[in-house]
């Protein structure tokens, strides 16, 4: 089910509404059972593929405990666990592109070899759930974490509706414990989640959608547009995917909030960021996080001789890039941001904490290199690419992007909201405002959704991953 | 502390809200967003502006024209015409259906000079192929804005996407679903599988790819048993209520179809099978007082003017002639 859609719309009030009139006992299997059926709307199916995850790692974990005296039992146990949810994700993501390029590399070299595709599509937010199953199989492995001995809450903390599908990637930490909370009703819980659900949808569908339109256009057919519409599209796809992905999260987060959980933030004013290492402290939190966690520190993290220090911050950007998709666009993201990262981190450590204007300038040149390599992730492969930045360089289209007046002020305002929120968040940045205020902006983004408002079907970006 | 206000407080303050949102959107944005995403509207201000007399509601059968034609005028006009008094509203839109037209008549004023609704039967709309085309979408995207109630509510449904969103895909997939629910004449378990042996059989005799493709067509377009639980005859029901509750007299033409073509390609069973659906439609709403006039097997295969896919769309003879058999069934 879509954030975004007219049965969200009733199954959000129904799921709350239910869930605090039941006895708390009772509210595991209801959101359970509300959880399962969110995801089945996509695809029902697939369901089953989240289920033996499910039960693979709930036994894992428990007989990790169990040989609590026994490291090396413990040790397989984890590697098992890891390895068939792992090979649950390569088979759904990564088998049809390892077969399809190696048909290819077994063509360039004469090689007979046979092509093979399976015919599957990828189970929405494979990556997302198969990230939270990891992170709950190591924190038990590492003894940071009690196995839990009830299916239903577990197999509730990897289909939580609300994350389900686009994160965030929750750690067991934060939310199985809550889930085994007693909550009640609380005035706030229901302030805040309204004010995230509404947010996040501005800018899914005012933001996002609209954007997404001229985006696609040039992407489609870059040749046909000038420099300054190549140009502009780029920028604007930054803008398009921060709204999309932000919405989606700032989504989630209110719907859990309107049940009284606390997700973790996904986004911290990210294109406020000074440097490409800061933007990642502040793009996508949830999963650079848990790439620091279980990728980088392992590794030996930054305690290691600067060419370890590089090569563990190239493995760590090339899973991340791979994690988004299996393409080669996704690939050369990771490993171009990997080497962005060892490049800026290397600059920085001679530089001292800058004047107004050279962080601006920070900001300015970070913002700048994002959107380049945005540009290698929304490519749908690196023939499109070339296509996009040879129309930059040598094209001669005329063709102008086409963005509605109104969305150019939605993007205004969204800047002007972002800025003002950079330390905090919007559901608590709207509690400091006076109260007429405060309903004048809830006004003027309903009527911004209900008038503006892309009428076009736009899935959330990160639902392909 | 801080202070709540009372629940009541914020309820009120929310429906304050909204309905203040709904004035100021329905006297701003509303009108351009009814020029920009429901052309079906402008059909019906027409209509609502010539103060018609008798409407017409029809799809491109009513206007396309054969390149051959020196006379390009539609049914509808033709028609007109013939009547040579009355005043006639041509409210045809490609690709629309009873559906759409239930929502185009009910969006008609309850007072107006409208005595006699002309409705288009298409016998194809009743099948998955229609039901399920690509074109389906932008049409109930329309009829989200056409439905009575308020504009804010109509808007937000249109946003928050309440209309099918297949992909190509799962469109595929719902019309397989629907061919295999059809009965198909022995020796074929279903109209899938009618489908399927046909193509099979042809691409074993060498035919021509073209003449393959057509087959399949036709067994797609036509292969389904209509009955009560059809969509397309409930909303040809809600148009019999409809007429009923506004006076009007209600005429329902079938459209003919490529019968000879059909025959020719496909063998007689399909031919059965289309004639027993426009029987069943036939009697099903003469029972119910409407006029029904039944053109099927009116137009030779020459009339059709459509080469690659079993149409409704007729060369001026064979639109003249669907004209004057509408026009002979409204004359007492």
């Amino acid at each position: 089910m879509l954030f975004n859609s007219i049965e969200f719309l009733v199954f959000l009030p129904v799921v709350t509404a239910v869930f605090y009139l039941l006895p708390h006992r009772f509210r595991w299997m209801w959101l359970l059972a509300a959880s399962c059926f969110f995801y089945m709307w996509f695809i029902p199916k697939y369901i089953l593929i989240l289920l033996v995850t499910i039960l693979i790692d709930y036994c894992a974990a428990l007989l990790m405990e169990r040989w609590s005296d026994k490291p090396v039992h413990r040790r397989w146990c984890m590697l098992a666990s890891v390895v068939s949810t792992c090979a649950v994700l390569f088979i759904f993501k990564y088998l049809n592109f390892c077969s399809e390029n190696l048909v290819a590399l077994a063509q360039h070299f004469g090689w007979a070899h046979p092509k093979r595709v399976l015919d599957i599509a990828l189970p929405i937010g494979l990556s997302f759930h198969t990230f939270q199953s990891l992170s709950y199989v190591i924190e038990v492995y590492r003894g940071r974490q009690r196995a839990e001995r009830h299916l239903g809450y577990y197999a509730l903390y990897v289909m939580f509706y609300p994350q389900l599908v686009t994160g965030p990637i929750e750690r067991p930490q934060n939310l199985l414990r809550q889930l085994h909370e007693e909550k009640t009703l609380q005035h706030e819980n229901i302030t805040h989640g309204l004010r995230l659900v509404l947010y996040g949808l501005f800018l899914k569908i005012v933001i996002a959608d609209n954007i997404g339109a001229a985006v696609d256009a040039v992407y489609a057919a870059p040749a046909d547009f000038g420099r300054v519409g190549i140009v502009t599209a780029m920028a604007l796809y930054s803008m398009q995917i921060y709204g999309d992905f932000f919405g989606y999260s700032t989504i989630a987060l209110g719907c859990a909030r309107l049940m009284g959980f606390s997700l973790v933030d996904n986004f911290k004013a990210p294109y406020l960021a000074e440097s490409i290492g800061d933007f990642w402290r502040r793009w996508h939190i949830s999963l650079s996080s848990w790439l620091r966690d279980y990728i980088y520190i392992p590794l030996g993290g930054n305690r290691v001789s600067v060419p370890h220090w590089m090569l563990n911050t190239l493995v760590v950007f090339t899973v991340c890039g791979i994690w988004h998709g299996a393409n080669w666009t996704f690939l050369l993201w990771g490993v171009a941001y990997g080497v962005l990262v060892v490049l800026s981190k290397l600059i920085h450590r001679s530089r001292q904490a800058g004047s107004l204007w050279s962080r601006l300038g920070g900001i300015a040149v970070t913002f700048f290199v994002v959107t380049l390599m945005w540009t290698l992730f929304r490519a749908p492969s690196l023939g499109d690419l070339h296509s996009l930045y040879a129309a930059l360089f040598h094209g001669g289209g005329t063709a102008a992007v086409h963005l509605a007046p109104q969305v150019w002020i939605a993007l205004a305002a969204f800047v002007a909201i972002d800025i003002a929120t950079r330390n905090s968040r919007f559901d608590i940045w709207c509690s400091t405002l006076p109260r007429p205020l405060r309903w004048l902006l809830y006004g003027t983004i309903v009527f911004a959704i209900i008038a503006f408002g892309s009428v076009e079907q736009h899935p959330f970006i990160y639902f392909q991953f | 502390m801080k202070q709540r206000s009372h629940p009541i407080f914020y309820i009120v303050l929310v429906v304050a809200l909204v309905a203040a949102v709904a004035v100021i959107y329905r006297y701003t944005v509303y009108p351009k967003d009814i020029a920009k995403n429901c052309e079906l509207m402008e059909l019906v201000d027409e209509a609502v502006q010539s103060n018609a007399e008798i409407i017409y509601l029809g799809e491109s059968s009513d206007f396309t024209v054969a390149s051959y034609d020196s006379d390009h005028r539609s049914i509808c006009r033709m028609m007109a015409d013939s009547l040579d008094g009355p005043r006639v509203c041509d409210m045809a839109s490609a690709a629309t259906h009873a559906g759409v037209f239930y929502d185009m008549m009910n969006r008609l004023p309850h007072k107006s000079n409208i005595h006699t609704a002309v409705v288009t039967v298409n016998m194809r709309s009743f099948t998955a192929e229609w039901i399920y085309s690509k074109l389906e979408t932008p049409l109930r995207k329309q009829q989200l804005l056409l439905r009575r109630g308020p504009a804010l509510w109509r808007k937000a449904q249109l946003v928050f996407k309440d209309y099918p969103r297949w992909d190509e895909k799962e469109r595929d997939r719902l019309i397989v679903k629907h061919l295999r629910r059809q009965a198909a004449p022995p020796p074929y378990a279903n109209a899938r599988a009618w489908d399927v042996a046909m193509a099979d059989s042809l691409w074993r005799c060498g035919a021509n790819p073209d003449t393959i493709a057509m087959t399949c067509h036709y067994i797609k377009c036509f292969s389904t048993v209509i009955d009560e639980t059809n969509p397309r005859i409930r909303d040809l029901d809600r148009i019999v209520k409809l007429c009923n509750k506004r006076g009007w007299r209600l005429i329902m033409h079938i459209l003919p179809d490529d019968e000879e073509q059909m025959a020719h390609l496909v063998g007689p069973n399909l031919v059965q099978m289309l004639r027993a659906n426009g029987r069943f439609v036939k009697e099903r709403y003469t029972a119910m007082g409407v006029t029904v006039v039944d053109n099927q097997g009116l137009l030779p295969h020459s009339s059709f003017s459509e080469p690659d896919y079993p149409t409704e769309h007729y060369d001026q003879t064979g639109r003249k002639l669907v004209a004057d058999h509408i026009v002979e069934a409204m004359i007492p």
